[in-house]
């Protein structure tokens, strides 16, 4: 062991020593520590480097708000990350660290120039110096700014682990388990309320892990503590550590992210890393306590500067004395008890340097007793040391003078400006602070959540009243739930309540100017730094932060916010109140990109719907495409083919002899009831009334505002039922729609709406052979020409099972739609194919589809249609009711804008040189030579290879379309500039002939 | 996330059940083709984007299906009340000092 | 995207000492539409009261009709017992018009049992499941997904889901699984 591992003291094992590495070097800890305190276990303080000016800096603090020891850790292949605090980073054997932000070592680091520059690096550095020339800043200015930038590095492999997330409700949730939230958590249950108690750390317990000196209800601290977490455990608490609340959202859903792997050597099979929760509590207990302020002086971020309450958190809690010789600088009664404890520990304070003239005498009795050297009425003015400090230099301040300077030696120097209550989540409610000028800092004012604060966090030091108070916010959080509770009160003696003031920078003898005084060591801004952008004409605090950074690093400001502040407001000559604070915003602490993804990663990225039938194609080579949620078959590739070959041979054969593919995703709605004709009738633009069952007929669905929203065949089955078919994006979208009509407009109305999209399984045959190949499968039906002819629909057996078979055709061949059961899909999609290969069955997926309906001038909606397309500018005018009072989009249609000329409409496009291919979305100019920017008279919306035709087509929106037939239009690509003629909309089979096989 | 009250199902729900539904009680006119352009632009287009207390609707589509209606402050981003479609439009200063006297405070 | 899934064969799905998921056998399902006149004579041809208030569940005769809307409720049935349904209904459809729309084919069933079936069903459903009484079910959201979630007993659950869906569900529902028995 070293010499600064105090045998027997502190929570760590003291038997159970373990190793890891550090920066390749390997240190010995022992279990309990984090990689900060084993590290100055070891005597190593100099952990990182500064992001800005690459200085020198150990950890400043030993929980998560550190600024510093951010480091590398890495857990096995895949498994790196960057910015991990030293000081929550718990060590097993094993765990590799590295330091970060230094070549080519931490101890010699080449960017540390910067620091030297130092004058040239101030606030608005970046905003100024690389303004100018403008063509700069892609070869010279970038590169350099994002070489130097950042902390640490991304990682470069994959994330092999798994996260989770779940859902939690709660009556009271604690949020920390330092003495408020126990005894918040002790109230709530003993009530009879589901609590669940929350803590960041490793270990629940908070203050009284650092301070095992009290005595509560005559019990020593750790006593009381382990005896006061059994009582909960048996009233039903869920505790949960390792937990940290990263976000406060509306109605109290609160985000926590739990640490489940990252402190384990080997973490259970099949267990996450990190957990996400979501948890809603009917009543919040924020008990998250205070964090300590640096003070602001020339040399406060050397290695060895830290604070003094940190240092009293290894000391008592990791069993670490942070240095052999200290001094304390401080304008707080805290710091004194660092300075006893660690005095008691065997660690020489060479001098308690306090910045009030005054000190409590008490304190300084204390001192005495221990030959402990008071300087009261003191300022701290610099410090030396490369590495790790090697002096302070202090200087007396007597009427606002600040006196010759004296140097005294150290290898650590303690630091506390007073406390901060930690109020982050309460900002995220939007719940107001108010400036309290007795300990100069911001309380919680106005609540607007269900929501209680104890303790520290509203201005409450030690652990008494945070006992108390607790107890007393977790009665009231019962009280409002409906519940009778009771406040337990506790006696602690040896508590260390205190008191202290709030600085700007410390008064000094020398050049301010030239004063490294760090707020942000994160950041590194320097009070300086504020002070110009004030000058520089900076007065909202949220354009000081956002010109000097204050703040704004991964730390969230958790030790600056205060201290920028007040020399912000002093800078402006302003009271800190009406300067205000900045808003704190979630996540707490540095959340991982997998807590927020969960089990949304690789294969559960999103959800993906499969029809029956996916696979039977995915066994049979099908390549895929996502249609909105869907997967579908794109195109099936035999032996070498690209898409271009496969698509092209499935369009021929289909023509040829007979095509089969998977329609199952087209959305399906069951319209029932006596009023399900007179619903089709306001739905849809087209007449319903004369439909006989057994017929269907082509549906076009508007908005009110006229443009086309969706359609699809519908057949009717009886007087009362028709079965709609949607787009396979619109399925959810049309029903949402039609429900929304039917609840809110015409209540009346005795119809009703089911989803059957997932009841059956379609599948869809096309080509010259498809009655051949189904005749024999269909019972009952004569599905002959005459009989059953085009845009028929019936209810029937089919190959054995309940069918509804549709003749229709998508394609311009003769086509029958077959809708099975769900559960029967793969079966029939077997026989046919089976039964089809005398006919050389091909099956062919979404990229034929559409080149097949494209070639027949068939509307895709959502390609062709863009949401500003009405059934007129589609060419689809016949599909009107014009007869009809009323329908969805028909007022719309006579709108001024919707009847004016020159509205884009769908053409053909057929290119010059017959051989050119469009490219979709491109876009379209009547004369090529125009100055640019030209005007643009259109799009291309559809474009494919069409065997059929011969040729490359396209279909088009263009202004005034509709009379331009033959004239020619230019669409410039980035190449040249394609010539092409303007068509009507049908390439193939213009007289439909081949429907009436 | 907010929770949702669906009057129908009487319950207090997680949003994620939820849609929103655009602003309430814009009637579609009885007789579309007696309005004048105007009118049905009104209808159409015209919204009140108001900041404070909005009247809005909701689906509880992954639920009961019903659409309600809502008055939520787009401030606060508050519920101050939910209704049954058909319901009369609610007294706003009713609601307001409903509200008030809800507010958790200190 | 995640691995196929036969969903027309009944079997067990995942288990672990936590929680155990069963891929159940497919029923006949009705999705039945009415409006409150008519609710008295179809309650009449189904032989059992519909149940008035959502999520409220009635059963008679291994028939079970859960309320999920005001004019929406959900009839499970043996596969034997659709033909009577179907008559029965359209028998009285003249005097009291509703729609009886069979979804046999559209959803499937997922049995969650087991000591942490609970925990199991937090990784999904946004609810408080404390606030679902067994022998009750909701329509409800289950990782972006609509379904209904049944309560069968205290530690025991069923997730009624579009046929589509099912394959993503079932994934998380496995790797649930596995992740609380690691607890």
């Amino acid at each position: 062991m070293t010499t600064f591992r105090v045998p027997g003291r502190g929570r760590v094992l003291h038997n159970r020593p373990v190793s890891f590495t550090f920066d390749g070097m390997t240190y010995q800890g022992l279990e309990g520590d984090t990689v900060a305190s084993a590290l100055i276990a070891n005597g190593v303080q100099l952990m990182g480097r500064s992001f800005k000016y690459h200085r020198p800096r150990g950890p400043m603090a030993a929980g998560s708000e550190e600024p510093n020891a951010l480091i590398g850790t890495r857990r096995g292949k895949g498994r790196f990350e960057p910015n991990t605090r030293a000081t929550v980073q718990e060590i097993w054997n094993g765990l590799e660290t590295n330091s970060q932000n230094k070549y080519p070592s931490l101890k010699f680091d080449v960017g540390a120039i910067n620091d030297r520059a130092y004058m040239l690096f101030s606030a608005g550095f970046y905003y100024k110096t690389f303004m100018w020339p403008r063509s700069f800043w892609d070869k010279y200015y970038e590169p350099f700014i994002r070489a130097a930038a950042g902390l640490g590095v991304s990682p470069s492999e994959p994330d092999p682990d798994n996260y989770a997330s779940r859902y939690l409700h709660t009556d009271v949730l604690i949020i920390g388990a330092g003495p408020a939230g126990l005894a918040s958590a002790r109230a709530a249950a003993t009530a009879g309320l589901r609590v669940t108690l929350v803590d960041e750390n490793s270990e629940p317990g908070g203050t009284l892990l650092s301070e095992p000196q009290a005595q509560i209800d005559g019990k020593p601290a750790w006593d009381w503590l382990s005896a006061e977490l059994d009582a909960l455990t048996d009233l039903g608490v869920r505790i949960m550590t390792r937990t940290t609340a990263i976000g406060y959202y509306h109605q109290n859903m609160i985000a926590l992210c739990q640490k489940l792997a990252d402190h384990q050597e080997k973490p259970a099979e099949g267990a996450p890393r990190e957990r996400m929760w979501r948890v809603r509590a009917k009543q919040v207990i924020l008990a998250q306590g205070a964090l300590e302020k640096p003070l602001v002086f020339d040399g406060n971020d050397r290695p060895g500067v830290m604070l003094a309450g940190s240092a009293q958190t290894y000391l008592n809690r990791y069993g670490v004395r942070v240095g052999n010789k200290a001094v304390i600088v401080t304008s707080h009664d805290s710091a004194w008890y660092a300075a006893f404890d660690l005095a008691s520990a065997g660690t020489q304070i060479e001098a308690i340097v306090d910045t009030r003239p005054t000190p409590n005498a008490d304190l300084i009795k204390e001192a005495a007793a221990r030959g402990i050297t008071v300087l009261p009425g003191h300022t701290a003015t610099g410090t030396s040391g490369r590495l790790r400090i090697k002096s302070v230099r202090v200087n007396k301040v007597e009427n606002g003078k600040v006196l010759t300077a004296r140097n005294i030696s150290c290898d650590s120097l303690l630091i506390c400006g007073g406390w901060t209550p930690t109020l982050h989540l309460f900002s995220h409610t939007k719940g107001s602070l108010k400036w309290d000028d007795e300990s100069q800092t911001f309380l919680p004012d106005r609540i607007t959540e269900e929501c209680q604060i104890a303790g520290a966090g509203r201005g409450l030091w030690g652990i008494a009243s945070a006992l108390n108070d607790g107890a007393v916010m977790g009665a009231a959080a019962a009280t409002a739930l409906g519940k009778s509770a009771t406040a337990q009160t506790v006696t602690v003696t040896d508590d260390r309540p205190g008191t202290g003031e709030s600085h700007t920078e410390l008064p000094t003898d020398l050049d301010p100017g030239k004063a490294r005084a760090f707020v942000d060591y994160q950041n590194d801004v320097t009070a300086k730094d504020l002070r110009l952008a004030v000058r520089e004409g900076m007065r909202s605090i949220e354009h000081v932060k956002r010109y000097t950074t204050n703040g704004m690093a991964t730390d969230q400001g958790k030790m600056s916010n205060i201290n920028g502040l007040n020399i912000a407001a002093d800078a402006l000559g302003k009271k800190q109140p009406e300067v205000g604070l900045t808003t704190f915003r979630p996540p707490y602490t540095p959340t991982s990109f997998g807590a927020f993804a969960g089990y949304h990663k690789g294969e559960h990225f999103e959800v993906t719907r499969k029809t029956p039938i996916d696979s039977w194609a995915e066994e049979n080579g099908a390549v895929f495409e996502p249609v909105s949620l869907w997967r579908r078959a794109w195109y099936f590739p035999k032996d070498g083919e690209d898409m271009d070959a496969a698509v092209r041979r499935e369009c021929r054969e289909t023509r040829k002899s007979l095509g089969m593919f998977d329609a199952s995703t087209l959305g399906k709605i069951e319209v029932v009831g006596p009023d399900a004709v007179e619903f089709m009738n306001r739905m849809y633009t087209n007449p319903w009334t004369k439909l006989a069952p057994g017929r269907t007929r082509y549906g076009l669905l508007l908005g009110d505002d006229g443009f086309i929203r969706d359609d699809g065949v519908i057949g009717r089955l009886s007087d009362d039922r028709f079965h709609i078919t949607t787009t396979t994006g619109g399925a959810a979208r049309v029903l949402n729609m039609m429900e929304d009509y039917l609840q809110t407009e015409w209540p009346d109305l005795k119809v009703w709406l089911t989803s059957t999209t997932e009841q059956w399984s379609t599948i869809a045959l096309n080509g010259p052979n498809a009655r051949n190949l189904i005749e024999p499968f269909v019972e009952g039906l004569d599905i002959s020409d005459a009989a059953f002819p085009h845009m028929s629909i019936a209810e029937c057996t089919f190959a054995g099972f309940p069918a509804r078979l549709f003749r229709v055709s998508f394609t311009g061949e003769l086509g029958f739609e077959i809708n099975v059961p769900a559960r029967h899909g793969r079966a029939l999609w077997e026989k046919l194919f089976d039964a089809g290969q005398k006919y050389d069955i091909c099956t062919y997926g979404t990229e034929t589809m559409h080149v097949l309906r494209a070639e027949k001038g068939f509307i895709i909606v959502g390609q062709d249609t863009d949401g500003t397309v009405t059934p007129y500018d589609a060419g689809a005018g016949w599909a009107i009711g014009k007869n009809k009072p009323d329908f969805v989009g028909m007022r719309a249609l006579n709108r001024p804008d919707l009847t004016a000329e020159g509205r884009k409409q769908l053409v053909g496009l057929l290119t010059e040189d017959g051989t050119s291919k469009l490219e979709e979305g491109a876009q379209i100019v009547l004369d090529p030579n125009q100055p640019i920017p030209m005007k643009m008279v259109g799009h291309v919306t559809s474009s494919y290879h069409s065997d059929a035709a011969g040729r490359p087509i396209a279909l088009a929106l263009v202004e005034g379309g509709h009379g331009k037939t033959g004239d020619t239009v230019y669409i410039p690509m980035p190449d040249r500039t394609i010539k092409a003629t303007i068509t009507g909309t049908t390439f193939y089979d213009p007289e439909g002939a081949r429907l009436k096989l | 996330m907010l929770l949702v009250h669906c009057p129908y199902c009487d319950e207090t729900l997680p949003e994620l059940e939820f849609t929103y539904g655009g602003e309430a009680h814009i009637a579609r006119p009885e007789n579309p083709a007696d309005k004048t352009d105007d009118e049905w632009r009104d209808f159409l287009f015209i919204r009140t984007n108001v900041k404070g207390p909005h009247f809005e609707r909701w689906r509880h589509a992954h639920g009961c299906g019903r659409f309600f209606n809502a008055v939520r402050d787009t401030v606060s981003d508050r519920f101050l009340t939910t209704y049954k479609a058909d319901a009369p439009r609610p007294d706003l200063a009713v609601l307001l000092a409903d509200a008030s006297m809800k507010e958790p405070s200190k | 995207m995640t691995a196929h899934v036969d969903l027309n064969m009944a079997r067990t799905l995942a288990k672990s000492s936590a929680v155990s998921v069963e891929l159940l056998p497919l029923v006949a399902r009705f999705s039945l539409r009415a409006g409150t006149s008519e609710q008295a004579a179809l309650s009449k041809a189904l032989g059992l009261a519909l149940p008035t208030k959502i999520g409220q569940c009635a059963r008679k005769n291994k028939l079970e009709v859960l309320c999920l809307g005001p004019d929406e409720w959900s009839i499970l049935a043996p596969e034997d017992q659709a033909v009577k349904i179907t008559d029965a209904c359209e028998a009285i459809y003249a005097k009291a018009p509703h729609s009886l729309t069979e979804v046999s084919d559209r959803e499937i069933a997922v049995q969650i049992t087991g000591v942490k079936a609970t925990d199991l069903m937090t990784i999904g459903c946004p609810r408080d499941l404390d606030l679902l009484p067994v022998g009750e079910a909701r329509r409800t959201i289950f990782d972006g997904v609509s379904a209904v979630l049944w309560r069968d007993g205290a530690d025991e659950y069923r997730l009624d889901l579009w046929r589509s869906f099912a394959p993503h569900v079932i994934s998380l529902l496995e790797t649930g699984c596995t992740e609380l028995a690691a607890e």
